[in-house]
């Protein structure tokens, strides 16, 4: 048999193939596994009910800031995180997240203009959490919540999962 | 020898090359979990082990590839040695001996990472050694540790060495072999098969032998015996042997000596025989070795024991659920830690500035201070409170904290201090 029978020329482009298949396999391999290794596990959002406040501390026509903290599985860690949120008491003690739908940075409470205003980029909302003016597209969100043995309670919902 | 020997004995080159990429691709996949600290290390060690899926076979295959590596880049150059590399292309041959150097200090400084029973002793041990060096022991330990004890700087050092500047190193030393490297399609498939082969193999191992991951360093009994990696057996079977100060001669001196004959092979005079004495000296030495650790655990009776009872454990230990850490980005007090209702006349006079369980408050650009874990400070016990409430000034205060000798009496002042010294974090 010459060197230049088919036979020859089949045999040698595969041996040529064969390294890139051999990395090809190590990296199909890993890379399946990586894939389940990195995919991220869903959480299971928590339907706990936190304390917000006791009714009798929920009186005046301005909102009332008070602090919820709420535990999320985080993979190997639970952390806990404070998270604010304003009661309306003149809106029947609906409760809104300080989270401003734009793009999350948290409001604050301006007494003296009557309004809420997020510090990064100026959305302005109304004391009964109604959007003004800004880049947010809709109001501060309402929160579900209820009364339980005189304190007023509320679910913490992540952003993704609302 | 014939040819066709002579090119499959060279794919050691292949394996190993094989084997590098398996543990970057792994050790990668590795950092998107792993915490370098001793607060989490274990944690997140053995969440990759016991949640994350694949986790176990992904850190089975660092942990043990990372010895068959070892062995095998032994092999290489040994090989090369055979082959007289070292007369006629230097590179291959300087290569070789730095990468063995190379992965020998990556999987040393590896050993440590899991913050396992196993992984402190190891860091003990280099602790040791790095001590014992002559003239220059104090302050090498004192740089490797991060500073005079073993602590979670230590282990950030680790990581940084292991993941950032060795891996940065064999990248150099391998890129500089291959520059200037023309393929030698001739035997790249034999490198091919040989690499895949040993993938393969390291594969279907590491399936079926989870990585050990020994007790947490704070659940230790006195009892544990640890024991290292393949790879080093020799190292600590000789420690064994050599008398406390002479250790770092034998373990560090001795090994950074022979891998400096080696890459000075190419220029010493009488090559052949000054590389057959130091690599036949180290095949004797470490295959001695590592059958004399083996042994002497198997022939005395109650260290069996002992290494058996670990065993189990650990496959006890790999069977419990995983167990989450608890970390706390709240400064409200939460449930366990209530330090009761806050005093009436707190209530009245100091929840406005400093909120309602002493978390500090925000009123229009005024940020007001928190009060959690301010007996820890200097000068804020509760006499020091009482007087503060008295005469703010006297403790480098400033408006608008006030004076509230007209409002509060000195009992009242007492038992608002009495309750904020209770107030943690």
């Amino acid at each position: 048999m010459t060197n230049n029978s088919p036979m020859n020329k089949s045999r040698r482009s595969f041996l040529q193939i064969l390294p890139l298949g051999v990395l090809a396999g190590v990296f199909a391999s890993i890379g399946g596994a990586a894939f389940r290794f990195l995919r991220p596990r869903i959480g299971v959002a928590s339907d706990r009910w936190l304390d917000v406040a006791s009714l009798t501390e929920l009186t005046g026509p301005h909102p009332v800031s008070r602090k919820i903290v709420a535990e999320h599985i985080a993979g190997w860690a639970v952390t806990t995180e404070e998270h604010s949120v304003f009661v309306l008491p003149a809106k029947n003690n609906q409760v809104l997240s300080a989270v401003c739908p734009h793009e999350g940075c948290e409001v604050a409470w301006e007494q003296n203009a009557n309004r809420f205003s997020c510090p990064c980029h100026e959305s302005y909302f109304a004391a009964d959490g109604a959007r003004i003016s800004g880049p947010a597209a809709r109001g501060l969100d309402a929160m579900p919540a209820r009364v339980q043995d005189g304190k007023l309670q509320v679910q913490y919902v992540s952003k993704e999962s609302a | 020898m014939t040819p066709e020997a002579r090119a499959w004995l060279q794919t050691t080159t292949g394996i190993v090359l094989v084997l590098l990429l398996v543990q970057f691709l792994t050790g990668v996949l590795l950092a998107f979990y792993y915490v370098p600290s001793v607060d989490h290390a274990y944690t997140t060690v053995s969440y990759i082990e016991k949640v994350v899926s694949s986790g176990s076979w992904i850190r089975s295959l660092h942990h043990y590839g990372s010895q068959w590596l070892t062995v095998f880049a032994f092999l290489h150059v040994i090989q090369l040695f055979l082959f007289q590399t070292y007369a006629y292309a230097r590179v291959h041959w300087i290569a070789a001996v730095l990468l063995l150097g190379l992965i020998m200090a990556a999987g040393g400084t590896g050993y440590s990472l899991p913050w396992d029973a196993r992984a402190f002793f190891s860091t003990r041990v280099a602790e040791g050694l790095m001590s014992g060096l002559p003239f220059v022991g104090r302050n090498s330990r004192f740089w490797l540790l991060g500073g005079s004890n073993i602590s979670t700087l230590t282990l950030s050092r680790f990581f940084a060495l292991h993941v950032l500047l060795i891996p940065a190193c064999i990248v150099a030393v391998v890129v500089w072999r291959f520059s200037g490297f023309r393929a030698y399609w001739s035997n790249m498939w034999r490198h091919a098969i040989a690499g895949g082969l040993v993938f393969v193999a390291l594969a279907v191992w590491s399936l079926k032998n989870p990585a050990p991951l020994g007790p947490a360093v704070a659940e230790m009994t006195a009892e544990y015996l640890p024991r290292p990696g393949l790879q080093f057996l020799w190292l600590y079977q000789t420690l064994k042997y050599i008398p406390g100060g002479l250790g770092s001669l034998a373990g560090l001196v001795l090994p950074g000596v022979v891998l400096l004959v080696l890459l000075l092979l190419p220029w010493l005079k009488r090559q052949r025989m000054f590389g057959t004495a130091v690599l036949g000296a180290i095949v004797v030495w470490v295959g001695f070795m590592t059958s004399a650790a083996y042994l002497s655990d198997r022939r005395h009776e109650q260290t069996w024991r002992q290494l058996s009872r670990q065993a189990a454990q650990e496959e006890l230990l790999r069977r419990e659920p995983f167990k989450p850490t608890a970390i706390r980005l709240a400064a409200a007090p939460v449930a366990g830690q209530d330090v009761g209702e806050p005093p009436v006349m707190y209530t009245k006079f100091c929840v406005n500035c400093h909120g309602q369980r002493g978390e500090g408050a925000q009123q229009g650009p005024l940020r007001f201070p928190p009060l959690l874990d301010v007996s820890a400070k200097p000068r804020r016990t509760v006499d020091d409170i009482v007087g503060l409430l008295k005469d703010p000034a006297a403790y480098g205060l400033e408006p608008p904290m006030r004076s509230f000798s007209d409002k509060l009496t000195e009992p009242q002042m007492r038992e608002i201090g009495e309750w904020i010294v209770k107030l943690k974090k």
